[in-house]
Formats: C-alpha cells, structure tokens, sequence
C-alpha cells in the first residue's frame, strides 16, 4: 500500500496527472474521493478496500466539469470496461485518463461472479482468475414461457421507480434519458407501466452493458437486472459477435452501421 | 378450439416505411387485394426510425403481434437503415423471448412498392399466426 501511495505521489510530482479519483477511508467509511497534488498529505487516508463504487460515474461528472484536466482514476476490470466504452462514445479523451490498475480479490470475483477480475495493466493486488458462471440465464432459459412471464412480471412488479439502476450506471451517460419521456412512459408516476420500463432500460443495456453488477446491488426492490442485462450482453455477442468493454474496435451496432455497414445478423430461434 | 378463442380477433400494428413498404400496402389497396382488418398500419419515413420504442409501446398498449416492415437490401431510401432494424429486430425478439414473450409476435419483412401481393400475403399469414399463438400475455 505505501508502494501504491508512493506511486500516486509521483504521477502528481511528475505532473502526469492533475487529480487522482480513488478511494479514501474517512473513519470506517470508505468513499470515494479526488485526490489532488494541491494536498498530497490526504493520500494518507487513501485505501483499496473489498467494495466497488460507480468510479468510472463519478469520473464523468468530474470531466464535465473540468474537460481538460489530466486525472488517474483507480480501476479494476469492471471500471476499465466502463472507460473503454466511454471513449468509443467521445465521453472521455484517452489520453488525459490514466487507468491505475487494480486486481480484485478472489472474494470480490467470486461475489461479483466476474468474468475479468482485473485490468491490463496491475499496480496493486494480484490476478485472479476469472468467474464463469451463466447460471443465472440458465436458469430462466430452461423455464417453459409462461412461467418465464410470471417470474419477470412478478419481479418487475416490485419496483419502486426510484431509478437508481440508471443513476448508478456508466453506461448510461445519455442528455436525455427515454425513461423520462413522458410519451413512452407516463413520469410523475409510480411504480411505473411493467414491462416497459424495465425492457427500455435492458435494450439499451445491449451493445453497452459491461457488466459490472452494480445497477442489481442498487436496486432496493432486489430485482435481478443483471441476469436481464447478461442476457441482452450475450444476445449481442451471439447475433452479432459484439462485445462491449473491449478496447477499440467497432461501436454499438445497434446504432451505428460499422465499417462495411452490411452486417447482418445471424438467425434467431423462435422456439 | 373453444369458443373464446374461435373468437380472438389479434390486434397488429404494422410499421411501414415511406418509400416501399408503405407503397407496398397502398398497391395491394389499389389492386383490391383483400387483407386482414386486424393490421393497422402506421407510417414512419425508413425501417431504420421504427426505434425499438415503439415496438414495446404498441405491446404494452396490446398488441397481439407487430411487424415492422421495410425495404429490401440495397434499397433502403437512406441507404442502410434497414440493417440496423433487422439487428435490432433480432435483440428485440431475444430480449422478448427470454421475458417470457413469444417472439414470433415480432416479425421483419422486406417489401417493395411492387410488392402489394406481398403485403397482403404478410398480412394474412401474420395475422392467422397471431391468432393461433392467441392473445399477447401483456394484454391486461
Ligand atoms: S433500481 Fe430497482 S426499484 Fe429502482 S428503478 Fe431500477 S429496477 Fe426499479
Ligand atoms: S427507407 Fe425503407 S427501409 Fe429505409
């Protein structure tokens, strides 16, 4: 850890960096926190503990307010797939985000059933290996589609509209947002017309989702969105042999054509 | 059959772009070829602005099943709208399917605005297959 503090000393010294978004200890509480060259003694506090924050969400409202600053942010594998599709959609400018690269535990993997635990380049902790585990679509896949209906009805009946699955994502970075269009779904209204809300939300997921989980650790009604949005995640891969999170590469294809446009998709069984 | 659903008239909305599809249904109606009062048609400029939106609107206001037509390949008005619909039509009915919702009530078609037998067949093949699938589960 004092390696690690050492190292972010110096990107200031250096002047590489102009602020480091990382996490400090204010007393039991870990929170997020930019640290900056103007006051290296908080450093100090600076800690890395088992628990994940939206930090690629904060980055954002960091750059629009100050667009030119040169800042580290602290990541593991799920923020680095945020910031990789950030700068395929012109979120953020690559060259003034530094990635100071973080391994997560085995503990954190496994509880997060994560498919890429780490970034591309380490500064601190040691890899892990990756979490396989789609038995949370399988699950559902296997249901006949009557009960597939009830589950997903009945889960998204619980909502309270609180929109924190959207608040709490990177991904969702859009100026105005569909769940707020009043023409779609009626606002100043809770819990809100099911599914539509929800099946909105999970389109949109497909093409961007990176899955991080952090929308189904936020949601107070405990409905299992992250299963809804592996899914579209997976539909995209098999249809379209798109994966988003990777570095580079082609965008979204639902919404820009590509580099030879002609794509199609391969065939869906309608069974 | 019983008697309830000798009786299922389905509901179906039928996005049609401007410069094919839409010709295509408007032929079939000059040429008096008869198709089914069940689809009601609503025009959009390309495949490509039938956002996924509207598809979902008319599904949670009942509709039994939605086609989204448009023109064929290489002749899209605004050159590759259609591409983009189709893949999103395939998401759309993944998405659709694994919610628990047949994803047979969504269906893409390429017609032409020569087409107007096409139109009319798609119309009456859609809407015997929406019959037999029965009232959307989203229906109230
Ligand atoms: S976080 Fe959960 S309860 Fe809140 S809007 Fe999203 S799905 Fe609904
Ligand atoms: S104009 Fe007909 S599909 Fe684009």
């Amino acid at each position: 850890m004092e390696k690690f503090k050492k190292y972010i000393k110096e990107l200031f010294e250096s002047g590489e960096i102009e602020g480091f978004l990382g996490i400090r200890k204010n007393g039991l509480h870990p929170v997020p926190h930019l640290f900056t060259p103007e006051h290296p003694e908080e450093l100090e506090t600076l800690t890395i503990p088992d628990v994940r924050y939206p930090m690629t969400e904060i980055l954002l409202t960091i750059v629009r307010k100050y667009p030119d600053k040169k800042l580290g942010i602290m990541v593991r594998g799920c923020d680095e797939r945020a910031l990789n599709e950030l700068v395929k959609n012109q979120k953020i400018l690559p060259e003034l985000i530094k990635h100071i690269g973080i391994a997560c535990s085995a503990d954190l993997a496994a509880s997060c059933r994560c498919a890429q635990p780490y970034p591309e380049e380490i500064h601190y902790g040691e890899k892990v290996a990756p979490v396989e585990d789609r038995s949370d679509i399988e699950a559902i896949d296997t249901m006949p589609q009557e009960e597939r209906f009830d589950y997903w009805m009945s889960e998204f009946s619980k909502c309270i509209k609180c929109y924190g699955c959207r608040n709490i994502c990177s991904m969702c970075f859009c100026d105005q947002c569909t769940l707020e269009d009043n023409d779609l779904i009626a606002t100043g209204q809770a819990p809100p017309a099911i599914p539509i809300f929800h099946l909105i939300r999970a389109f949109h997921m497909a093409g961007r989702c990176i899955d991080c989980g952090l929308c189904e650790e936020a949601c107070p009604a405990h409905i299992p969105l992250r299963t809804l949005y592996r899914k579209v995640r997976e539909s995209m891969s098999g249809f379209l042999g798109y994966v988003s999170g990777t570095e580079g590469g082609e965008k979204d294809p639902l919404e820009f054509l590509g580099s030879e446009g002609y794509m199609v998709p391969s065939k869906i069984d309608e069974k | 059959m019983t008697q309830k659903e000798e009786s299922f008239e389905p509901k179906i909305i039928a996005f049609c772009c401007n410069w094919c599809s839409y010709a295509g249904a408007d032929l079939a109606g000059s040429m008096r070829l008869k198709y089914p009062p069940n689809v009601l048609p609503i025009r959009v400029m390309c495949s490509g602005r039938i956002s996924p939106h509207f598809v979902m609107k008319a599904f949670q206001k009942g509709a039994d099943g939605v086609l989204v037509t448009g023109c064929h390949y290489g002749d899209c008005h605004y050159m590759k709208g259609n591409y983009i619909t189709m893949r999103r039509v395939t998401i759309l009915k993944d998405l659709l399917k694994f919610v628990g919702v047949e994803p047979k009530r969504l269906r893409a078609e390429w017609i032409a605005g020569s087409e107007g037998d096409k139109f009319a067949r798609v119309a009456h093949e859609f809407t015997d297959e929406i019959r037999n699938l029965g009232p959307s589960p989203l229906r109230g």
